[in-house]
């Protein structure tokens, strides 16, 4: 037994080193993290799935079907999360009210493959609203883009401060401008959730609401290593029982649940006997089966009976709610359409369509925008927008060759694109309105909207003939729509040039490249 | 060789004098001959910019007529855009560096850079190449991206500008220098010496909405005013400014100037600049604005000029 123990230190291991640049990459408010780190989030099954990564489905369905549902102890942020707060509970408690307070329960296997089965079929019609409301990374993401960035930026306002006493500058005062009333909101309710939910019954978020806990609960029912009880040299104390998270554990029938089984091997290390393990049983080894019938590891005609009801249930729902939920979306949609405007989305998103059938609301581009200029939305785009990122030049703007958005978009929400064809995207056009306009209003010189602009497709020419003054036009062809302009005119409250978003992104020319003319002075010129 | 040996050595003394004495306004009114004889406005013509900043600095007698022992100084130069320093949008910073090193050796106790940038600062820190230079040089390079390092100042002879939030460096400074670079500017029509003092200001918006022009020369009338300004007009962005959008837009001018003077030496950079764009004083309302704040004249014939070329 003793030979085993190191199997729970190395899964915190494990899950250590890939949850800590996880963690930090949410949170890095200074963009010290390398953008290597975001690959971390690109094997995140939910947004792989989306982003069609077959390579990383591949490896995550192999690594499922050898060794269980090791990703929900690994390599989910979501999942190493609830195992913080669970240590966190747990430290100061007696063993019996801490550790050792779960006990078993059967699986709700209609109502987790349900919504698994619901949660797809709907992002296979374009409507990714529960598996947003669902998908374990992106609610980790929100919590911490949301809740834990602005604390660590306080935290580092506060050092300094300190520091600036002393002349030093490589802390420096950040603000954040990003976290909005709808992030906030989604913030917190997903760290309620996972703190009851894992005060009280431990990984029920992952066995019953996660969609990726569902269907990797498909593979790891077969998984070649898995938890089994040894039946002779169990003396059912039932320790084993009450520290399994999952639940997952019956010491009275001696078997494991390896469908709900998150690996985390706390049962292997608490166990004094040495009595449960983890070994290698393949379902294919039928003789194993018969001689241990009793080590049901995998519970076999229950779950099959089980999983078969299930699907029919699911099946069932999935047809029942399918149209009253398109219909409540497309209603939702059409409404808001009809008095706002459109939010403009990151360059390479490709179209407003596109990216909300991909974007889960994680908000690593939020956190990672080097200019904060993408903020979650709240309903003022409507429900099918809510807590995707918009670009907002309320403040700042896009920085003209930056792709920080696309290089960091695990769902390909974003797709990954070069500097050329980014400054070569519009996202949408600057719009002018003369009547706004400090040259027009206070007949004095402003041109703020034209020094912002680099691609110079707002220029400023002559006001009025004999006069001075210069006022800004715009060259929609040159236009990207980076918001250099809106973000500093200063009129208010509305202000004189605008971007108006394009639904769907377009292409224009880089502003040609002008010859560069030799100039000689030989003269002062005063 | 005799007269300069003569001005660094009465500089020197002066200095030496400021550490000892309380009567150190007779003892530099005894210098008479020396400060008259140091010229209101020095233009350099045709080096390589730190070798133009070396010349001009010893015909106005060394930077030790304007830095004193112990003194904080703050140089203040144009980091507005994310361009690198061949595009010509920000200062350049090898003199930045040189002048850094001149603080310092001067005997200034702390030099300290900044500018409130228009693009992401630290980008515009990076490219620039300034933040870099800077701190090699030993300058302090200090961020100027939140409210919270400005302090509020009241501006008594401001027009339009009455009060404003000044960086914390600048007000507890005990000499600054302003060191612009010259450009083609979209909505003042012309950046240099004046226009580069907006950089000191946490809320440029109030500027842009309450008549630009006089803006900036309200800001100009703050009471501490820069010891030295020296304009670096090495390359010169003489369409698309201020941030400019490729090398088309730069004409490598190799020139310096430098003058205590503000509205002197913006006008005689836009007498630069007009040599290679047409742009009149008229429509450069702050420089005429300077003007009637008595920030100094744009009539040069009035002024000492000297003028060197390499």
């Amino acid at each position: 037994m003793k030979k085993l123990n190191y199997l729970k230190w190395l899964r915190v291991f494990l899950a250590a080193i890939i949850f800590i640049p996880i963690f930090l990459y949410f949170v890095d408010f200074r963009n010290y993290s390398p953008e290597s780190w975001s690959h971390l989030l690109k094997i995140q099954l939910f947004p792989a799935i989306l982003a069609g990564s077959i390579g990383v489905l591949v490896f995550q369905f192999i690594l499922a079907l050898l060794f269980g549902r090791l990703y929900c102890s690994v390599i989910c942020p979501a999942g190493v999360f609830q195992d913080i707060i669970n240590r966190i509970f747990c430290i100061g408690k007696k063993k019996k009210k801490g550790v050792r307070r779960f006990t078993y329960h059967k699986p709700n296997n209609v109502l987790r493959y349900s919504i698994t089965g619901i949660v797809f079929v709907l992002a296979l019609f374009g409507f990714l609203w529960l598996g947003m409301a669902l998908d374990p990374y992106s609610n980790f993401g929100r919590i911490a883009t949301n809740l834990f960035r602005p604390l660590a930026v306080w935290g580092n306002n506060f050092f300094a401060d300190i520091l600036a006493k002393a002349d030093n500058y490589t802390l420096f005062h950040v603000s954040v401008s990003t976290v909005t009333t709808a992030g906030l909101i989604a913030g917190i309710v997903a760290l309620l959730t996972f703190i009851l939910m894992v005060v009280f019954r431990g990984r029920l978020f992952c066995n019953t609401l996660c969609p990726i806990g569902g269907l990797l609960s498909l593979i790891s029912r077969y998984s070649f290593f898995r938890i089994a009880i040894n039946k002779e040299k169990c003396i059912s104390c039932g320790i084993c029982e009450q520290t399994c998270k999952a639940e997952a554990i019956n010491t009275q029938d001696f078997t494991v649940d390896t469908s709900r089984c998150v690996d985390c091997f706390n049962c292997v290390s608490s166990c004094k006997k040495g009595s449960i393990n983890y070994t290698f049983k393949p379902f294919y080894k039928k003789e194993e089966k018969k001689t241990e019938e009793s080590v049901l590891a995998y519970t076999a005609p229950e779950a099959v009976s089980n999983s078969r009801r299930s699907f029919l249930a699911t099946g069932a729902t999935v047809a029942a709610t399918l149209p009253v939920i398109s219909t409540v979306a497309h209603a939702a949609t059409g409404e808001a359409q009809k008095e706002k405007v459109n939010p403009i989305t990151p360059p390479g998103s490709l179209s407003l369509d596109r990216f909300k059938d991909k974007c889960t609301g994680c908000h690593i581009c939020v956190v990672q925008c080097p200019s904060q200029v993408l903020r979650p939305a709240g309903l003022q785009f409507g429900l099918g927008y809510m807590l995707r990122p918009y670009v907002s030049y309320y403040d700042s703007y896009c920085n003209y060759e930056c792709t920080v958005c696309a290089d960091v978009c695990p769902n390909d929400a974003i797709l990954g694109i070069d500097v050329e064809q980014k400054v070569t995207t519009q996202v949408g056009i600057a719009e002018f309105f003369l009547e706004r306009c400090i040259v027009e209003t206070e007949n004095t010189d402003c041109g703020a909207c034209s020094e912002h602009c680099p691609t110079q497709a707002v220029h400023m020419e002559l006001y009025k003939e004999g006069s001075t003054l210069t006022v800004p036009v715009v060259e929609p062809d040159l236009c990207i729509g980076c918001g250099g302009c809106e973000s500093i005119c200063p009129v208010r409250p509305d202000r004189a040039i605008v971007i108006k978003a394009n639904t769907v992104h377009q292409r224009v020319e880089k502003p040609a490249e002008e010859e560069a003319i030799e100039i000689q002075i030989d003269d002062f010129g005063f | 060789m005799k007269r300069r040996d003569f001005i660094k050595t009465s500089a020197i003394a002066g200095a030496a004098l400021t550490l000892n004495f309380d009567g150190l306004q007779a003892a530099l009114a005894n210098n008479t001959m020396t400060v008259e004889a140091v010229p209101d406005l020095v233009a350099v013509m045709g080096g390589e910019p730190v070798e133009m900043l070396d010349k001009a600095l010893e015909a106005l007698g060394g930077i030790g007529n304007y830095i004193k022992k112990g003194q904080k100084v703050v140089i203040k130069p144009n980091i507005g855009w994310d361009r690198t320093p061949e595009l010509a949008a920000n200062t350049n910073p090898e003199l930045i560096k040189s002048l850094v090193k001149k603080c310092l050796d001067a005997g200034a106790s702390k030099v300290t850079v900044f500018d409130n940038t228009c693009d992401n600062w630290q980008k515009c820190y990076d490219s620039s190449g300034i933040a870099a230079a800077a701190r090699d040089a030993g300058a302090v390079v200090m961020p100027a991206n939140e409210e919270k390092y400005f302090k509020e100042v009241s501006l008594p002879r401001g027009v339009k500008l009455k009060s404003a939030k000044i960086h914390e460096s600048l007000i507890e400074a005990d000499a600054w220098i302003n060191i612009p670079i010259l450009k083609n500017h979209g909505g003042a029509k012309f950046s240099c010496a004046m226009k580069n003092m907006m950089g000191i200001v946490w809320d440029r918006r109030f500027f842009h909405s309450n008549d630009l022009q006089q803006c900036i020369a309200d800001i100009c009338t703050w009471d501490k005013k820069p010891v030295l300004n020296i304009v670096d007009a090495y390359r010169m962005m003489h369409q698309n400014g201020p941030q400019g959008k490729s090398a088309a837009d730069v004409a490598t001018i190799k020139t310096l100037i430098a003058s205590p003077n503000i509205v002197a030496i913006d006008t005689a950079a836009l007498g630069m600049f007009n040599q290679v764009k047409k742009l009149d004083l008229e429509s450069v309302g702050h420089i005429g604005n300077g003007q009637s704040h008595n920030l100094g004249s744009t009539d040069l014939q009035k002024i000492n000029i000297q003028r060197i070329r390499i």
